[in-house]
């Protein structure tokens, strides 16, 4: 065995001078990172990899791995990817945003990408909230969750129930396409739909998409016990593992 | 009060309370009939960078919040050296905590050093919480020679939510505050920076595997204490990148099921085979 170094822990194709990295304790979203970088080494596609971030906490990972990342407006991940994709066909192309950039301001370009089958992987990671900007109630925010925009519970008469993304994508997407949920509640899980999303986009030159959902205990207000209990409390409201199509025979004829 | 304006930049750990007292300090320096001027330093501070604020004081009208050359630097955290490096001139009077920043690490020669171990003091006497009561006041006594129970009195106010909520801190923190005005600063012999954190590795090893703990990369959050299945892991004493503790490991109870290294968000600890 090696003498053991800072990078003992730490996935290859992670940048170790920007470590510690900018996110708060306990965040999901290096988890969630973390993981991509295992699955890029497991894969062995590090030079091969070009990462889109959106803005929001995403864009604290401009620096997170060794290979090209590119920084795109709000919610343009996807389109970004799919113009970059285009143009150089041989890349990885995977598009990072976070719920509100992928299901608020963001989501023409997601269905679109989705149903043109446009051959990139959108990463979505969904904490049911706005986290840079202070814990905002977002459309993936669950009914009587409070948030600081939501400070009685999200009142679901009004604001409508939880926004169920790859649900939604699935529905119009191309069946070729892979859409899938994981939870960093199940980080082994998550490696392998990531993977498997990776190779979709390999070998079928497909669309897929992975929603990941998170956790945010800074704007939670929770300790690590707490946001993972509130966590296996959202993996009951948003079904882990792929999304099938749920479309009756009837609407599919229309 | 030396110059007509007096420039005093403060910082830390984002969470450390730098900013409560700065609030306080600009509030204590109204109430002595003094303009004031008083900027935090806005930016994603709560997201693991140094949290600094920048205060000006002066009989006159101050005309604009932002200065190059401080009078009084304050900084209680060795990663915030390098923020506020370039505001220490010559004549600078510089008050930083000797329990988590070493002598050396300063790297200006002409600056005035003055020391007062905060979070020494605190962790051992005070309660953690009260390490910025401490340093506002030996900040406060040292170099601007405020009243003492006018102090306390805003100190009071501004936490008073705080201290209703719970009695206990409340006394701790007039304690602290007592203890640390009448403190003779340190200003030759400091105290050795024993709470600062741990830039080396903490490697266990037993004859099946290995234990790899990265001081310099964990941020406390307590995660893979939550998800170890047999309580291998506790907080220890070391402390991490933002002063919290560090986890450690019982290498004879572990099992080596990888969980901690799985969920750990900053690559900080991993257990291998041997």
């Amino acid at each position: 065995m090696k003498t053991p170094n800072e990078q003992f822990a730490m996935p290859q194709c992670l940048n170790s001078k920007s470590k510690p990295s900018l996110f708060c304790p306990g965040c999901g979203e290096s988890i969630i990172l973390k993981h991509l970088g295992n699955v890029v080494d497991s894969e062995n596609i590090q030079s091969k990899t070009t990462l889109v971030i959106d803005i929001g906490c995403t864009l604290l990972s401009w620096n997170y791995f060794n290979f090209d990342i590119i920084q795109s407006h709000h919610g343009r991940s996807v389109p970004v990817s799919v113009g970059y994709k285009m143009a150089r066909g041989s890349r990885v192309v995977i598009a990072l945003m976070g719920d509100g950039g992928a299901y608020a301001i963001g989501l023409q370009s997601l269905l679109h990408a989705a149903f043109r089958n446009d051959p990139i992987l959108a990463i979505v990671i969904n904490n049911t909230e706005y986290s840079m900007t202070g814990g905002q109630m977002a459309p993936t925010t669950v009914p009587n969750e409070v948030t600081t925009t939501s400070p009685l519970g999200k009142n679901a008469s009004i604001f409508g129930p939880a926004f169920h993304g790859p649900e939604l994508v699935r529905q119009i997407a191309n069946s070729k396409a892979f859409i899938a949920r994981a939870s960093v509640g199940n980080p082994t899980l998550m490696d392998s739909i990531i993977t498997k999303a990776i190779e979709n986009q390999q070998k079928n030159n497909s669309f897929s998409m992975v929603e990941i959902l998170s956790i945010c205990p800074t704007n939670w207000k929770t300790d690590a016990a707490e946001s993972f209990e509130f966590l296996a409390k959202l993996e009951k409201i948003y079904p882990v593992g792929e999304v099938k199509k749920t479309l009756d025979k009837k609407s599919e004829d229309i | 009060m030396k110059n007509d304006v007096t420039k005093i930049v403060l910082a830390g750990e984002g969470g450390q309370g730098i900013q409560t007292i700065a609030k306080i300090l600009s509030l204590a320096l109204v109430k002595a009939d003094y303009f004031v001027s008083y900027i935090p330093q806005f930016g994603p501070e709560q997201r693991g960078t140094p949290s600094v604020s920048f205060i000006q004081f002066s009989k006159s009208q101050i005309t604009y919040p932002k200065f190059d050359t401080a009078d009084i630097v304050m900084v209680l955290r060795r990663r915030a050296i390098k923020t506020i490096e370039s505001y220490i001139g010559s004549k600078t009077d510089v008050l930083f905590d000797s329990s988590t920043i070493a002598r050396q690490n300063f790297t200006l020669n002409n600056s005035r050093l003055f020391a007062i171990p905060a979070t020494k003091l605190a962790e051992e006497e005070f309660g953690a919480k009260n390490q910025n009561i401490l340093a506002l006041a030996a900040l406060a006594k040292n170099f601007l020679d405020y009243p003492k129970n006018a102090l306390w009195e805003i100190i009071a106010e501004q936490l008073g939510k705080k201290f209703a909520k719970n009695k206990s801190l409340a006394g701790k923190a007039k304690e602290a505050f007592d203890f640390a005005y009448d403190f003779s600063l340190e200003s030759k012999k400091f105290t050795k920076a024993e709470y600062d954190t741990s830039d080396s590795l903490i490697v266990k090893k037993n004859s099946q595997r290995v234990a790899v703990i990265v001081p310099k990369y964990c941020k406390g959050c307590g995660i893979c204490i939550l998800k170890c299945p047999v309580n291998a892991l506790s907080f220890g004493k070391t402390l991490g990148v933002y002063g919290t503790p560090v986890p450690e490991i019982d290498i004879d109870k572990c099992i080596n099921c990888g969980n901690c290294y799985r969920f750990c968000p900053d690559c900080a600890i991993r257990v291998v085979k041997k």
